[in-house]
């Protein structure tokens, strides 16, 4: 059974990392990250083309970290197939021994290195973890009964710093009644909104799992607060970034996501960690937050 | 309306073969109103034309308002009034949608027909030098639930349930100059009381109303509308 529904249902605090399949067919590196994560988080998240850049997929990665004994998060997104190829996928996962999936809308093609393509769309997020739960009741979404049905831990993703926040709540509870069982947010830079946030969600009583996106200079903040939807750093941050001195920044990197963690711990049930690039601070930052995977 | 845009003349001239005698095509509707196929841009064609060396047979636009989509008015234009020239005509250059262009083959039976527009999208006039899109045409009309804004349009992952997480102060993630259709939606429910619709879950398109090509038969007190999603009947009233 999966180890993450084990401790969310548990009501274990728990660590999720995250590694992005590369661009090739050589996944020594991508492995090695994840390796590196082993003894420090619950499951990998691996992410399904990525800002719709072509890389290597989410599924064979997912069944590579299967081999190793690690728990994969199995990113989905809407953007690249119609409903019968993600059904298709879906059970292709649980043949290879994923269990946790996240149903996700995915980037527009527009953004990413193939902007030619087709958008897909044919389900939307909430539609495909309705999908996903009529597969794990033993049926298509067509209605058709499966020979034998999977069992996937579903979860979805949310924004908690959008503004209006209003529309992202509603979709919120829609994935809940669809079938999603834990949630990874958006990266959360102001732990106070974060708060607010899980305040209004409390009656949907879902785990929260936070999205912790490595800071790794005051450029990084500014692009992202210029360009990211849902992700806001305070200029309080943006600073300390500035006035930290080149060879220092690592440093200040784990401490700014532990001390993010060390807040946002009290009322979510984990961190979600993107490294995006620095996999080797992971480590260092659970260490230094102190929480036990 | 169908909007149209004239495609560039080298490309044009790249459909045409040396001696090649073509009739210019253009209609007095929506490709008037947008410019790239009225009675004026037909005949500018036709000289451009004639200045890059080519044979033109002639020209004809259909009447100012009267779309050229029409089979009997096509027939009664091309094998009626430009009889002689369009006899003469190895082919015709159309300024027009795509059932403009098919309109054309229907006429002269099976003629060689080459496009002169780009056929971008079905929209609504908001003025006389601005058209824009706000249905695509999906065979399953779904605004009721959306306050008359249609999701599958304006959104541009034309997602049901709600926005994805991408929309920033109001605009969509592929253009930051674009409004999130659903930022649209949810700021009209809410002006019209209707925010409940939001939380309703939306079933998955039926894309098979969505099949091409279509049709429609308009018969005596009943229509039959014909996708792969089998045939529709609905009352049709006189
Ligand atoms: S739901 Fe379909 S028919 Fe209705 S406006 Fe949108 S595209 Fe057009
Ligand atoms: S930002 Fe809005 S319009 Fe753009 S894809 Fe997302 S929901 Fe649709």
């Amino acid at each position: 059974m999966s180890k993450l529904k084990q401790a969310l249902e548990s009501g274990r605090f728990v660590v999720t990392g995250e590694i992005g399949p590369p661009k090739g067919v050589d996944l020594d590196k991508c492995l090695q990250d994840a390796q590196m994560l082993r003894e420090h988080v619950t499951a990998i998240n691996v992410t399904d083309l990525q800002s719709a850049v072509l890389r290597i997929g989410s599924l064979a990665v997912s069944a590579r970290l299967i081999e190793r004994g690690l728990e994969p998060v199995y990113q989905l997104t809407c953007r690249d197939r119609n409903r019968l190829a993600l059904q298709s996928d879906l059970l292709s996962a649980w043949s290879l021994g994923i269990e946790n999936v996240l149903c996700i809308t995915g980037d527009h093609p527009i953004l990413g290195d193939h902007s030619e393509a087709k958008p897909v769309y044919d389900l939307d997020s909430v539609q495909l973890l309705k999908a996903a739960s009529t597969l794990n009741q033993g049926h298509d979404m067509a209605g058709h009964e499966l020979e034998s049905a999977p069992s996937f831990f579903l979860g979805a993703v949310v924004t908690p710093a959008a503004e209006p926040l209003e529309p992202q709540i509603i979709k919120m509870k829609k994935k809940i009644e669809a079938g999603a069982k834990f949630f990874q947010t958006q990266a959360i830079y102001e732990p106070e909104k974060f708060e607010q946030f899980m305040s209004r969600i409390q009656g949907y009583k879902v785990p929260v799992i936070a999205g912790i996106v490595i800071l790794k200079s005051a450029a990084m903040a500014k692009f992202m607060n210029a360009n990211v939807a849902g992700i806001s750093v305070p200029e309080s941050i943006i600073r300390e970034m500035e006035e930290t001195a080149k060879e220092d920044r690592r440093k200040k990197a784990v401490e700014l996501a532990a001390r993010i963690i060390r807040q946002v711990e009290p009322f979510c049930q984990g961190v979600h960690i993107m490294p995006l690039g620095w996999d080797e601070l992971v480590p260092e930052i659970i260490s230094e937050v102190g929480v036990i995977p | 309306m169908h909007a149209t845009i004239q495609k560039p003349i080298d490309e044009i001239l790249g459909y045409l073969k040396p001696d090649e005698r073509v009739f210019v095509v253009g209609c007095g509707n929506c490709a008037a109103k947008c410019h790239s196929g009225g009675e004026p841009e037909t005949q500018e064609m036709a000289e451009r034309l004639k200045r890059k060396g080519i044979k033109v047979a002639g020209w004809s636009c259909t009447d100012s308002g009267v779309s050229l989509c029409k089979l009997s008015i096509v027939k009664k234009m091309l094998n009626e009034e430009h009889k002689k020239e369009s006899e003469q005509a190895d082919s015709f250059l159309i300024l027009a949608c795509g059932q403009g262009i098919h309109t054309v083959m229907d006429a002269t039976d099976g003629g060689m027909v080459h496009p002169g527009c780009d056929t971008i999208f079905g929209g609504e006039t908001v003025n006389d030098d601005f058209i824009t899109e706000y249905c695509s045409l999906c065979g399953e009309c779904i605004v009721e639930y959306t306050g008359g804004l249609c999701p599958v349009t304006l959104c541009a992952k034309g997602l049901l349930n709600g926005p994805c997480g991408g929309a920033k102060d109001g605009k969509c993630e592929v253009d930051r100059n674009r409004d999130c259709g659903w930022q649209l939606i949810y700021d009209r429910l809410i002006a019209l009381g209707r925010l409940d619709e939001m939380e309703k879950y939306k079933m998955p398109k039926n894309n098979s109303k969505w099949s091409r090509p279509r049709s429609l038969a308009i018969g005596e007190g009943e229509a039959t509308f014909k996708s792969l999603s089998g045939e529709r009947k609905v009352a049709s009233h006189a």
